[in-house]
């Protein structure tokens, strides 16, 4: 009988110690009280007011007792469902999924080869691939619904194309509080009232404050809006390093901190219990291109750490991986959207998007959603550790198969090489049989998987009538707005 | 009677090795043909397996299983057909060449052709060429079949094949030969008659090169 035994049943990865993340814990509190934030949003600063917090013009400063009271009320898990009716997405300590990003304004064109602004038929079929590849679990928009008729509510109709061709829980965006209260509307309509949304959400809404300490007018009314009415949302700082945040990381991750602390103190001031999710897309400006870089490896070491630190604090984690600067799906994009998509699953986020983005974060692409499937799956696999129980160590077959023996036959084999990671497009056979089968390339299989699931793939259909008030609350709001 | 050749060629997809040993005991102990169990029982079934093999609906250790389950009922039914019933599933002889000490690749090939049906012998590791042409000459095989993994060991294929001319045998049996670093290149130079780049594709490449002489 063995005792004292520790056994890792997946593998683990950690970036910074306890001590660390107090360290950066206590800076951010330090910039909250010391520093503190700009807020232009009147009825957020009117909550301010009535507080213990100080408030100048529009810089408030807040005691950290006021964080230190207000984290206590955040959740540790929420579960969205689908409109296929499943409770699929599971937001706790720990449990990772993957989805897109969202609002791209230009699309690889998979026929011309050329960008061009991305179209309702883009995002809808990025939401058609979504909902058939197994290993993404929610969906953003990936591209920007750039031919709705009016710029200023976009947003629904991207949101109707999203739902219409996607069955999956989603995060979405919103122009502002009213495209936001649509939205929520809508997302409704579809669970089945707002009790039901809020015991079963279909989507968490993603907001972003403006890096250094700024909080501007719409991400604020959206941010209240979602504390209203309990609708999940994440405040999500996209600092670069370097140039809106410290180019040290340590300092990137204090005012990251910082940022999201502001929200979690300004949602608890309009309605505590907000199911805030911490976020950040932490990443360095590059010194020579001036670009917000979404390859870079501090982005991955510096989101690893960030989710590190959400876990210290009890927070669910919003992070990045999978995206890349590369303008097209070369071995640039390959690399670091591996790259990124393993140090974000390693860390243990609890949704991590912008999977599948290409050229930093500006152009969609419907094949970079296809290759990520299949490194998702890599990723996956590493990350289930080794078992090393009687079974696995298998030292009785190791014994009866012998010095010169062969296992390929043996039942031990046959009961689990079916544990092993199966690729459905890597090439792993000799060079005769892939020149046999024409030479391709991953790009040629990456292209053909995605030719085949965008003619064979059709999620089942929104009902009618559902659909048709659906398509009613977009288009009250083209009235609205002409 | 057909109702037993199916299961018997259900038994041979499922790799139900014990199980296949009996039903085809059963039938030849009801008088079945022999013949008949082997064309319509079990050559049908593994055609299925090697179907859904290429079609990568099947798997190396599932498809080594059923080699596995086909070669054990060839042990039960072989003595019991005539020389003309076996067809194109001949007899091999299988080894790897002097100074290579690796056998997984010739092992998995062998298993391969156990498994269409071909009664092999497999004269193991290290071999050196004498070893081919002796056992070549007691056997009387109609493929011989020869892997080396190193570049170094390579060159011994050639000399086998040199030998079994000198023995004056080379056309009594077509050689099929492969490994990692072996090309088609490389088995047209030495005059070896099918090159497979892989165990899995062997035997439907020897196939192949039997139906092109017919």
């Amino acid at each position: 009988m063995k005792i004292n035994q520790t056994v890792n049943k997946s593998t683990k990865f950690r970036v910074l110690s306890d001590d660390q993340i107090e360290e950066i814990y206590y800076s951010a509190l330090e910039v909250v009280e010391r520093t503190g934030g700009v807020i232009y949003h009147d009825g957020a600063l009117e909550l301010f007011k009535n507080s213990n917090a100080i408030v100048e013009g529009n810089r408030v400063r807040i005691p950290a007792t006021m964080v230190e009271e207000a984290l206590k009320f955040y959740p540790r898990k929420i579960t969205l469902r689908g409109r296929n009716g499943k409770r699929s997405l599971h937001l706790q300590k720990d449990m990772v999924a993957f989805g897109t990003g969202s609002d791209l304004p230009f699309t690889h064109d998979r026929v011309t080869g050329e960008r061009r602004r991305t179209t309702y038929k883009d995002v809808s079929d990025a939401a058609r691939l979504v909902d058939a590849l197994s290993n993404y679990d929610f969906h953003m928009s990936h591209g920007i619904v750039g031919d709705a008729p009016n710029p200023q509510t976009y947003d629904r109709h991207q949101f109707l194309s999203m739902v219409e061709q996607c069955t999956k829980p989603m995060v979405i965006t919103s122009v502002d509080g009213e495209g936001l209260e649509d939205i929520w509307k809508m997302g409704c309509l579809i669970q089945g009232g707002e009790d039901e949304f809020r015991l079963n959400p279909l989507f968490v809404v993603y907001i972003e404050p403006i890096s250094p300490l700024k909080n501007d007018s719409t991400a604020v009314e959206k941010l209240l809006f979602a504390a209203e009415k309990k609708i999940p949302a994440m405040y999500t700082p996209c600092p670069s390093s370097g140039a809106t945040a410290p180019a040290t990381i340590a300092g990137m991750l204090v005012q990251s901190l910082a940022e999201t602390l502001v929200a979690i103190v300004m949602c608890h001031l309009k309605n505590p219990g907000t199911p805030l999710i911490m976020g950040g897309v932490t990443t360095l400006l590059d010194m020579r291109k001036s670009t917000y870089s979404y390859g870079a490896p501090e982005l991955s070491l510096a989101s690893a750490a960030n989710t590190d630190i959400s876990k210290w604090l009890n927070l669910l984690m919003f992070s990045t991986g999978g995206c890349t600067d590369a303008k097209v799906l070369d071995e640039q994009a390959a690399s670091e959207q591996m790259m990124n998509l393993f140090y974000s699953y390693l860390s243990g986020a609890n949704l991590i998007h912008d999977v599948g983005y290409i050229d930093h974060g500006t152009t969609a692409s419907l094949e970079s959603l296809v290759l990520n499937q299949e490194m998702i799956g890599m990723v996956m696999q590493f990350g289930k550790g080794i078992n090393t129980d009687d079974e696995h160590l298998a030292l009785e077959l190791i014994e009866k198969q012998g010095p010169g023996g062969e296992y390929v036959t043996t039942d031990h084999t046959y009961n689990h090489w079916k544990e092993w990671f199966m690729p459905e497009l890597q090439d792993r056979s000799d060079y005769e049989t892939w020149v046999k089968n024409g030479s391709k390339t991953m790009g040629d299989r990456v292209r053909e998987k995605t030719d085949h699931l965008l003619a064979t793939h059709h999620p089942p259909p929104l009902e009618e009538k559902l659909h048709q008030e659906l398509r009613k609350i977009c288009k009250d709001a083209d009235k609205r707005h002409m | 009677m057909t109702n037993d050749l199916g299961k018997i060629s259900d038994s041979l997809i499922k790799g139900n090795v014990d199980e296949l040993k009996e039903l085809v005991q059963q039938s030849l102990d009801a008088d079945a043909p022999p013949a008949d169990l082997l064309n319509k029982g079990l050559l049908p079934g593994m055609e299925a397996v090697g179907r859904k093999w290429k079609e990568g609906e099947m798997f190396m250790p599932e498809v080594l299983r059923c080699a596995k389950a086909m070669s054990g009922a060839m042990e039960i039914l072989r003595p019991r057909l005539a020389k003309e019933d076996l067809g194109s599933a001949g007899k091999m002889v299988i080894g790897t060449v002097a100074g290579d000490l690796h056998d997984i690749g010739k092992d998995l090939a062998a298993m391969m052709f156990e498994g269409a049906g071909y009664e092999v012998i497999n004269i193991g590791i290290d071999q050196p060429n004498e070893s081919f042409i002796k056992a070549a000459i007691e056997h009387k095989p109609t493929l011989l079949g020869m892997s080396a993994l190193l570049t170094t060991t390579m060159p011994r294929m050639g000399e086998v094949i040199n030998s079994l001319k000198e023995a004056g045998i080379r056309d009594k049996m077509a050689v099929i030969i492969g490994g990692a670093p072996v090309t088609k290149e490389f088995a047209d130079e030495i005059g070896a008659d099918i090159y497979a780049p892989n165990a899995g594709t062997a035997v439907e490449l020897a196939k192949e090169y039997y139906q092109s002489k017919v």
